[in-house]
């Protein structure tokens, strides 16, 4: 296998775009091979889950090579639910190190609010178990509202702590202008204070209003380069190390621990392994905080803390920007916003920033190795990528 | 003639399976159709639950309870909880009934209350 390098980034604002779904996509490839200086793409890899439901078009990847005049690379859509970004940088990932191909351009868009909140909560929720799971209500919400409440009872998480994972991602949200919300929040307003009983209801308790991610249009796009062209670009060179995918059982009842993520650690350990580095050599870590549970959950599954002890690393703020592992500077799936298709793409957009040294005002201390992890269904297909910089 | 949810047996090794499944879990068994409809207990405990506000736009409710229940004989159910204050631990019973009326389809499926 040839090494591969992240050779080119570039993002579209999250939140309410006013412009088709296709350039949503197209436009970040535009931005990302401005950065690489690159004209010409092999192949186009578009990551997108609700083009045809939501969007009532299809073929989209067709549609975005030929608007970039990119004809005639291959392109194709990937679609693994909330992880399609993260699987669509895997199959990039294997197209340049099989050395098939040199250039790979991966995107991920989605345009979610074309449809109001709750059809986009059930647009998501199609992901769910149709006989044993859809059939009573059930949506991505309240699959995490029940993992919350068997974590609390175990474990001992508060609301307190999963409204400090809200309040930090949408105060590092203030500091990203692409992202979706730049609403600072504080634990009094949320959960304190009297309006907080208007201001956060709950949505599937025991998760309320800003323990939710909100719903976003958005694209990001990665370059995957071999060595020699990523020499040639003169940026930074950010190697995209490790790549690990795990996957789990469709319903969620049928896992064996019921506060478990083991596709989360799995996936974790499948990159850490490819990368030759291990969870204590992280610098910073973009993760998966659809839900604010999630994210404390997946920093213990991915290796960082122990099982259970999450939320009392949080408590000791080792998660803050300026803490000893940054996690969501971007602001997360919380701050930043959740396109799903285009997530695990913006996940990976911003460890290339950090470790480039170029995230500005929210960038980290001279990091060198960079995770993300990508959480698709609850839990039942999750992409794990480890990001080296090398000079 | 009352409704029954259905667990699946499969016949080299027994492992029982819910929901279906077209290959066994345990033994790898793959000869399709090698699966026997075992009904489902209605007893267990209540593992967790949320009460849903945020609702599909078919649901003609303010909230709906939903949980996971182990029944008596291990295997675990996703269902629709009728109880006024749920609690982990606590033992349930469950009836097949109509969970989802979507157009002109209704879906049955397990609704538990307090045993």
């Amino acid at each position: 296998m040839r090494d591969v390098y992240a050779v080119g980034i570039g993002i579209t604002s999250f939140g309410r775009l006013e412009y088709p779904l296709s350039e949503i996509a197209a436009y970040p490839v535009m931005m990302a091979l401005r950065d690489s200086g690159l004209r010409e793409v092999d192949q186009l890899y578009v990551a997108n889950m609700g083009s045809g439901r939501v969007n009532h078009q299809t073929g989209l990847a067709s549609a975005v090579v030929d608007t970039l005049s990119l004809t005639p690379a291959g392109a194709e859509v990937i679609e693994n639910g909330p992880a399609s970004g993260a699987s669509a940088l895997k199959q990039g990932f294997f197209a340049v190190a099989s050395g098939v191909h040199d250039v790979v351009a991966v995107t991920g868009a989605e345009r979610m609010r074309e449809v109001n909140n709750l059809e986009a909560t059930e647009f998501v929720a199609t992901l769910t178990h149709p006989i044993a799971e859809s059939i009573y209500g059930v949506t991505l919400p309240s699959l995490a509202g029940m993992f919350t409440r068997a974590y609390m009872e175990k474990y001992g998480v508060t609301s307190r702590h999963l409204a400090m994972v809200a309040v930090k991602n949408q105060n590092n949200a203030l500091l990203n202008e692409f992202a979706h919300l730049h609403q600072e929040i504080s634990i009094e307003g949320i959960l304190d204070s009297p309006e907080s009983m208007t201001n956060n209801p709950f949505v599937a308790d025991p998760l309320r209003f800003f323990d939710c991610c909100p719903v976003s249009d958005g694209g990001a796009c990665v370059i995957l380069a071999s060595r020699e062209v990523a020499e040639k670009t003169g940026r930074p060179l950010v190697r995209l190390a490790g790549v690990g995918q795990a996957t789990d059982t469709h319903c969620v009842h049928e896992r064996e621990e019921p506060t478990d993520l083991l596709a989360v650690r799995r996936a974790a350990k499948a990159a850490f392994q490819m990368a030759g580095v291990g969870p204590s050599d992280v610098d910073v870590a973009e993760l998966h905080d659809a839900f604010t549970i999630l994210e404390i959950v997946e920093s213990e599954e991915a290796g960082f803390f122990k099982k259970g002890e999450g939320h009392l690393a949080l408590e000791r703020g080792e998660t803050q920007r300026d803490g000893r592992l940054p996690i969501n500077v971007s602001g997360g799936l919380k701050g930043r916003g959740h396109p799903v298709g285009a997530t695990g793409i913006a996940q990976a957009h911003e460890i290339v920033l950090e470790l480039r040294g170029e995230a500005g005002e929210r960038q980290v201390e001279d990091p060198k190795v960079g995770f993300t992890c990508n959480f698709g269904g609850f839990g039942n297909n999750v992409v794990c990528l480890v990001f080296r910089r090398e000079n | 003639m009352s409704r029954e949810i259905y667990a699946y047996r499969c016949r080299k090794c027994g492992h029982l399976h819910y929901p279906y499944r077209m290959v066994c879990a345990e033994c790898g068994e793959n000869e399709h159709n090698e699966f026997d409809p075992v009904p489902l207990p209605k007893s267990g405990t209540l593992l967790t639950f949320t009460d849903l506000y945020a609702l599909p736009a078919d649901f003609e409710v303010p909230k709906l309870g939903l949980g996971i229940v182990e029944l008596e004989n291990g295997i675990r159910i996703t269902g629709q909880i009728a109880v006024a204050e749920p609690r982990i631990g606590m033992k349930v019973r469950g009836e097949v009934e109509v969970v989802r009326t979507e157009a002109y389809d209704s879906y049955y499926g397990m609704v538990f209350r307090e045993a």
